[in-house]
């Protein structure tokens, strides 16, 4: 299980900063197995979303197992499914997790790191809806 | 080894169970064909879940209860009692 490419962790933010801090936290809790990339804020650094920062993200997440991403809020949604609908060089497979943004991401890369396929890292982004923290 | 059994030991927390040390309950637990749950108190979690693992919210001093049930579910639990034992010693 180990030995094979894991899947690919796209963390999506308006901002830059969140991106990177939940990528370093969950990165930290799944054990650095994993590949987290962020795609945060616009091309010019402000707050925001960008097409290109999230192809470029997908690029450097894929290790060969597909690739989950995280959008945060409203337009990060809409920018990865713009991108998803105009691209054809993609990673495969691709799911987008309609999940919260930092349970679902360390969720996310604890199943990757376990060696979960993409169907797998799915489910565990998005059952985190439903996990209590209290 | 029978072909599937069960298997439950409880230990008491050194320290308080971290973000980190949870993650890596996780992942190991997902490498075992048993099934592992952990109880605290009245709170039960799925081991391979970091996030119900970390919702257990167990703290120094409280036990826990690792129970696996399956063909390796005796490697099961020793891994978990010693990711336990290491991980609430040195801190997450």
């Amino acid at each position: 299980m180990s030995d094979e490419a894991k899947v690919g962790i796209v963390l999506v933010s308006h901002s830059a900063a969140l991106a990177e801090g939940t990528a370093e936290l969950a990165g930290q809790i799944g054990g650095g197995t994993v590949a987290i990339a962020t795609a945060g804020g616009t091309d010019d650094g402000r707050i925001g979303t960008s097409i290109a920062k999230v192809q470029r993200a997908l690029a450097l997440a894929d290790a060969g197992a597909g690739v989950v991403i995280l959008p945060d809020l409203g337009s990060s949604v809409l920018t990865v499914r713009a991108l998803l609908a105009e691209s054809e060089d993609l990673p495969e497979p691709i799911a987008v997790a309609d999940a919260p943004f930092v349970e679902g991401a360390v969720a996310a890369t604890v199943t990757a790191a376990a060696g979960g396929d993409v169907k797998a890292v799915l489910s565990a982004a998005e059952e985190a809806r439903h996990a209590r923290k209290l | 080894m029978p072909e599937s059994c069960e298997v439950t030991v409880t230990v008491t927390l050194a320290g308080d169970l971290h973000a980190r040390p949870a993650g890596s309950l996780a992942v190991a637990a997902a490498a075992f064909e048993s099934a592992v749950e952990l109880t605290v108190g009245a709170s039960r979690a799925d081991a391979r879940s970091v996030l119900a693992v970390m919702g257990l919210g167990a703290t120094s001093g409280q036990q826990v209860t690792v129970r696996a049930a399956g063909p390796d579910a005796e490697k099961a639990v020793n891994t978990m009692i010693d990711i336990l034992a290491e991980a609430t010693r040195v801190g997450g």
